[in-house]
């Protein structure tokens, strides 16, 4: 079993000597993974101004996420933001975009269009459904087209299912797809707050609290005292 | 080009349409200056609507069509445009229903080409001696003309609501 290196700069700058801190390698992975979600560069509508061009500009900073080096081949992307309707003759790209992306890949379907087929449901010749009838939606996001911070709680959300997501032992497992609306009333500023929050609930981290807490601590702490010891 | 003044208004333009083709008539009910001619005179009208200096319509705006089902009856219109003289003018012609053929404006503005292959692939509407009449939007095996008023597909949902 490997040894990661986990919250080094923390650890390293708090504790003389450096330490360790024993994790398993999937957290690991899924929090990489989780953390650098590059989208493809692929919008069919308006959502795609709103969900690629306005989140990805300064003053919404899609990077804050680390999702937003848009690749335009679909090699290298990890995750698919459908932004838009889905008309019939675009349904088989959209399947072969999907199917040549690398696994692991995650699609978040964003806007009433790609959700459901929105306001061209009825009596249109053209529509596809939801994009859902073509490839498989790990987030919906709902609106006409979604607020930024709507789609930033879709993305947060996606994030969490990684991390929580599939494992070495079961690889590609995935949760069922969720809903992720935005809580009515709900502001920009408090979807800012509550971003900072879980930020630093993941990154500030108390390493003394956390090696305590290890059932290996006294090894630690007797390993760490040997090593610091020397001159 | 430099655009000379405002060019015609809108009842100098009608007259003088009507000048160069006494059986076409002023069309009601529009926000730009518009006419209404018999099919079999279209194609000459828009000839010498491009070529005369007065007029000088050497852009083809928009051509797209209106399905009258009840009446039995397609509307092809030409949104003609002069960059010379800066006016606008709409041309409208009635086309039966049951037998959809106009006349190709390709000669005239080469721009027509992939206007008249859109009308034709919603519409139905064909165009005698165009030089290329496929469909441009819908897939190749495409069944039917989708903005015909009496058009059906399996895949499509009736609102429940009605």
């Amino acid at each position: 079993m490997g040894l990661i290196l986990d919250k080094a700069p923390a650890i390293l700058e708090h504790i003389p000597g450096g330490s360790i801190v024993v994790t398993t390698l999937d957290w690991a992975i899924n929090q990489s993974r989780a953390n650098s979600l590059w989208p493809l560069a692929f919008g069919t509508k308006c959502c795609a101004i709103e969900v690629l061009m306005a989140t990805g500009a300064a003053h919404q900073d899609l990077s804050r996420f680390g999702a937003e080096v848009a690749r335009h081949t679909t090699r290298q992307a990890d995750m698919m933001i459908v932004a838009g309707t889905i008309v019939k003759k675009m349904a088989p790209r959209v399947r072969l975009l999907y199917e040549q992306m690398a696994e692991p890949r995650y699609v978040i379907a964003t806007g009433s269009c790609a959700i459901s087929g929105g306001p061209f449901m009825y009596n249109s010749y053209h529509i596809v459904r939801g994009v859902d009838e073509v490839i498989p939606v790990d987030v919906y996001v709902p609106g006409c087209p979604p607020r930024p911070e709507a789609f930033f709680w879709g993305l947060l959300t996606l994030q969490r299912l990684i991390k929580q997501g599939e494992t070495i032992r079961k690889p590609g497992i995935r949760t069922k797809p969720v809903l992720s609306a935005l809580p009515a009333g709900m502001t920009a500023e408090q979807v800012r707050e509550e971003i900072a929050r879980e930020l630093e609930r993941e990154n500030v981290v108390d390493v003394n609290q956390a090696a305590e807490r290890l059932p290996w601590a006294a090894k630690v702490r007797e390993w760490i005292q040997n090593h610091s010891s020397q001159p | 080009m430099g655009r000379e003044g405002q060019g015609m208004d809108s009842e100098s333009l009608i007259a003088a349409v009507i000048g160069l083709e006494a059986e076409a008539q002023a069309r009601g009910a529009s926000d730009r200056p518009a006419v209404r001619t018999p099919l079999g005179t279209l194609e000459p009208l828009l000839r010498q609507l491009r070529d005369r200096d007065a007029l000088a319509f050497d852009m083809l705006l928009d051509h797209t069509a209106v399905d009258w089902p009840e009446e039995g009856r397609f509307e092809v219109m030409y949104r003609l445009f002069s960059l010379r003289h800066g006016h606008d003018l709409l041309v409208c012609a009635d086309v039966p229903r049951d037998h959809p053929v106009v006349p190709t404006m390709c000669g005239i503005w080469p721009s027509a080409e992939f206007q008249e292959r859109e009308v034709y692939d919603l519409f139905g509407i064909e165009y005698d001696q165009h030089p290329d009449l496929r469909r441009v939007f819908l897939e190749d095996d495409w069944q039917g003309h989708p903005l015909r008023k009496d058009y059906q597909d399996p895949d499509m949902l009736e609102d429940p609501r009605k």
